[in-house]
């Protein structure tokens, strides 16, 4: 016997000895860091829009959906479409007693049927690109009807799928437009600095927003705005369908995927995320083109309202930023132009001093050419605008620059002839 | 005011100067302002003359703007903000990823090549050359290609020292600077926000396409929806229609289920895999080169591993203005493509289709001089269409044909799945 025992003493003992490598190894600590991308797939499932996560395997989907879930603290269920057959989302027939009298019964998978009754829970449906075609189909049901066979999943049971980009996909797999329009599509890449610092032992713990109460009101009213505004000005961007192959299976603009952009811009409002997060949401919903066009507009909806910077030019702040600035200066200027009056004549020129004493003085010379020529006869020149000789000067200045280097161009023209 | 037109020399910055030479860049290429004015300058005593990175903060020496005329340094400005707009920084990374360019030179060689990029068609017209500007000439290299072609054409050698006049940033290159600020300084463009100052850019530039030159309107078409790799698109459009629901693998009930044991009596659908046939027609006619052949006879064989490698599958069809027999692509290893004159390629889908069994994809690989079916035929099409006239756009503009002039080709039709095929 002790023969036979101290090899199998001494194996046990090598196990552990493994555990114990495998545990100092599991010992990673995290840290707090802003994730843009986790933050927008968590507004969109707190907004319960299907998302579709797209990105190249190994990349950490999963790990991410782990996390996501720990902060919703909701179940996470998993499911590999590409190991199951369309028969376990539409469920599995069961034969009974008369099945000509009482029908087949179509029994949903386990997972689901433990899905419903926890009432809650995060289900990822990882690989969809990967499946064939017949799963797929019944997978897309599943995520846009919430149904699985005759079982109906309870609203607190949140969904989020993960597909291959078409580029590493092996079959080439992309949605029809109709069924891409449903989903919000988010790109998801590996940061390197996160990989090597995780791997290093430290992983991030991304800081998940929450929605503030106080501001529900106001960020259903600021989405409103920023949807409509845009497309009152812009009515070709409510459908579009994509055109061109290398658009195929995106995120394209229509009423229904404005819609959910709407939803979004109010959960990032609420949630006071930043513009990046916002961006990735919006693009990933109604398309680059489009969300681009939005999030510009949007920035024009943040420069300062003309009529507040003329009824007090001294306590006026204007945006830092140049293109800015000069876009804030020129609705300024517009302003008084549609209602002309001394007063806001003054103070259009005071804004116009401030801005130069404040940052570059090449953005103020358009609004100050534009706001002289509304001069009336009868209104003297006010006192502020000496302070402005300097961007008299610097447009002179800029004026024989462009004289002398057409004269160069001139005569070059003349020598090549 | 001629002791501030060559500078004040007393080593602060001349504002007024800087500032001068960005207005005069922004009158004359209007559609660059906002991009211009987005810019934050930081005065640096380090900067070697005038660089930006990759946060849109634009360094500037003291020294150099005193002595550089006004004209000049708005030549500069373009230059600057032209590899922000163009993404060089990004573009940089992404090549010395792809190729292992990790060495200094390389990123030196990535500054050169960027700047041959933005040089060869940025100045003039109003923009005065900076002095001792490089272009691509310079290295006997020829005008109008992108950073990443240049980049293959020449390496770091002695004279390289003399082309690095502007040491452009970050922004140029992606290789940080002592001098910058990094991504937590102030003033710097967040990822959003550079999106949508390029977006602005480019919608300007699509919006009035008179006012910019050819350039900058391939690059306003180009920013947000880079061109892909053609292979890849065809190769994806054959590859999706042949997996497709109806074509190559999907669940029949012709043959038992794996779980049929498991529930006696019910019958479930199986999966089974039935290799889809695929048809090419080639276009064979005189307007279509030999060197277009040669790439399409490859991709016929790149569609054949496509669908699994069975070469019997993959027929072939040539095509002018008669089609040919349809073969084997596993018989006629050179298929024997002749032709010439002009197309119909009509007749290279009837033929294709009447062959038994019937394909489940037809892909037409053509220049696009053709007439197209009427109908729509009972299987999917994928068209390859080689580039003819400029902007790849083969059935747009250049109409070709010897008896008829004034022949306009059709498009490709709505039912067919097309890809520009590149060179």
């Amino acid at each position: 016997m002790p023969t036979r025992s101290t090899p199998l003493a001494d194996t046990t003992a090598r196990l552990d000895i493994a555990a114990d490598l495998l545990t100092l190894l599991r010992d990673t600590t995290t840290e707090p860091r802003p994730d843009s991308q986790l933050e927008a797939l968590t507004l969109a499932v707190a907004a319960d829009l299907p998302v579709l996560l797209w990105g190249e395997p190994g990349i950490g989907k999963t790990a991410a959906l782990n996390q996501l879930a720990d902060a919703l603290d909701l179940p996470l269920t998993t499911v590999i479409a590409s190991v199951h057959e369309p028969s376990d989302f539409s469920g599995l027939p069961i034969v009974g007693d008369d099945p000509a009298e009482q029908g087949v019964p179509l029994a949903p998978p386990d997972w689901a049927v433990r899905l419903v009754r926890a009432g809650r829970g995060l289900l990822f449906l990882d690989e969809l690109s990967t499946a064939p075609p017949a799963v797929q189909a019944a997978l897309l049901r599943l995520v846009l009807e919430r149904r699985i066979g005759a079982l109906r999943l309870p609203p607190g049971v949140r969904i989020v799928a993960a597909a291959n980009p078409r580029s590493s996909a092996a079959d080439g797999w992309e949605l029809s437009p109709p069924l891409a329009n449903r989903f919000v599509h988010l790109q998801w890449a590996h940061d390197t600095d996160v990989v090597v610092r995780g791997l290093g032992g430290t992983w991030p713990r991304a800081t998940l927003p929450r929605l503030d109460p106080g501001k529900l009101p106001d960020a259903v009213a600021f989405a409103r705005r920023a949807v409509c505004e845009l497309l009152t000005a812009r009515p070709g961007l409510v459908h579009r369908l994509p055109s061109g192959e290398t658009r195929r299976g995106g995120a394209w603009p229509s009423p229904r995927s404005w819609e959910m952009t709407l939803h979004l811009i109010a959960f990032a409002t609420a949630a006071g995320s930043s513009r990046d997060v916002l961006s990735l949401l919006v693009r990933g919903t109604v398309g680059d083109g489009p969300g681009l066009e939005l999030l510009a507009s949007l920035d024009r909806m943040d420069l300062p309202d003309p009529e507040t910077l003329l009824a007090d030019p001294a306590g006026a702040v204007l945006p830092e930023r140049g293109d800015l600035r000069q876009a804030a200066l020129d609705a300024v200027v517009a302003a008084v132009r549609s209602r002309p009056e001394r007063p806001r004549w003054d103070a259009a020129w005071a804004l116009l001093v401030k801005a130069v004493e404040s940052g570059p003085p090449d953005v103020v010379v358009v609004p100050a050419t534009t706001l002289a020529a509304l001069r009336r006869e009868d209104w003297d020149v006010p006192a502020a605008i000496e302070r402005l000789a300097g961007v008299v000067s610097l447009s002179g200045r800029a004026d024989r620059a462009a004289a002398r280097t057409a004269a160069a161009e001139e005569a070059v023209a003349k020598a090549g002839r | 005011m001629t002791a501030t037109e060559t500078g004040t020399g007393t080593g602060t910055l001349d504002r007024d100067k800087l500032f001068a030479a960005r207005l005069h860049a922004a009158r004359v290429r209007p559609y660059l302002a906002t991009a211009l004015f987005a810019l934050h300058v930081v005065e640096s005593r380090r900067v070697p003359t005038m660089g930006v990175d990759r946060h849109w903060r634009c360094y500037v020496s003291p020294v150099f703007v005193d002595r550089t005329p006004v004209e000049e340094l708005a030549g500069v400005w373009v230059h600057e903000v032209s590899h922000l707009l163009r993404d060089h920084h990004g573009r940089s990374d992404r090549v010395a990823r792809e190729r292992g360019l990790n060495g200094p030179g390389d990123r030196l060689r990535m500054n050169i090549a960027a700047d041959f990029e933005i040089n060869d068609d940025v100045y003039g017209d109003g923009l005065a050359r900076p002095e001792g500007v490089v272009e691509p000439g310079d290295l006997g290299l020829a005008e109008g290609e992108l950073m990443e072609e240049y980049l293959r054409k020449f390496s770091v050698g002695p004279r390289m020292q003399d082309l690095a006049w502007l040491d452009c940033g970050s922004g140029a290159d992606g290789r940080g600077r002592e001098w910058e600020f990094g991504p937590d300084g102030a003033h710097g463009l967040s990822e959003q926000e550079r999106d949508a100052v390029r977006f602005r850019v480019a919608q300007g530039i699509t919006g009035r396409p008179g006012s910019a030159p050819q350039g900058w309107r391939r690059w306003a078409e180009e920013a947000f929806h880079p061109p892909q790799p053609w292979r890849e698109l065809l190769g994806a459009a054959i590859r999706s229609a042949t997996s497709g629901p109806g074509a190559g693998e999907d669940y029949t009930y012709g043959r038992p289920a794996r779980r049929s044991t498991a529930i006696p009596g019910i019958v479930l659908p199986s999966l089974r895999r039935r290799p889809p046939r695929v048809s090419v027609i080639i276009d064979t006619s005189g307007s279509v080169s030999d060197a277009e052949l040669g790439s399409a006879l490859l991709e016929v064989a790149e569609i054949a591993r496509a669908v699994g490698g069975r070469r019997d599958l993959v027929t072939v069809v040539p095509c002018d203005a008669s089609a040919g027999f349809a073969r084997r692509l596993c018989r006629a290893e050179g298929i024997h493509l002749t032709g010439g004159g002009g197309t119909d390629l009509r007749a290279g889908f009837t033929r294709a289709l009447r062959s038994r069994p019937a394909p489940d994809v037809v892909v037409a690989l053509t220049d696009g001089q053709t007439r197209w079916p009427g109908t729509r035929p009972p299987c999917r099409t994928v068209v390859g269409l080689f580039p003819r006239g400029y902007d790849g756009h083969a059935y747009d503009d250049h109409a070709y044909d010897e008896s008829n002039p004034v022949y306009v080709p059709d498009s490709p039709p709505d039912w067919a799945r097309v890809v520009d095929i590149g060179s």
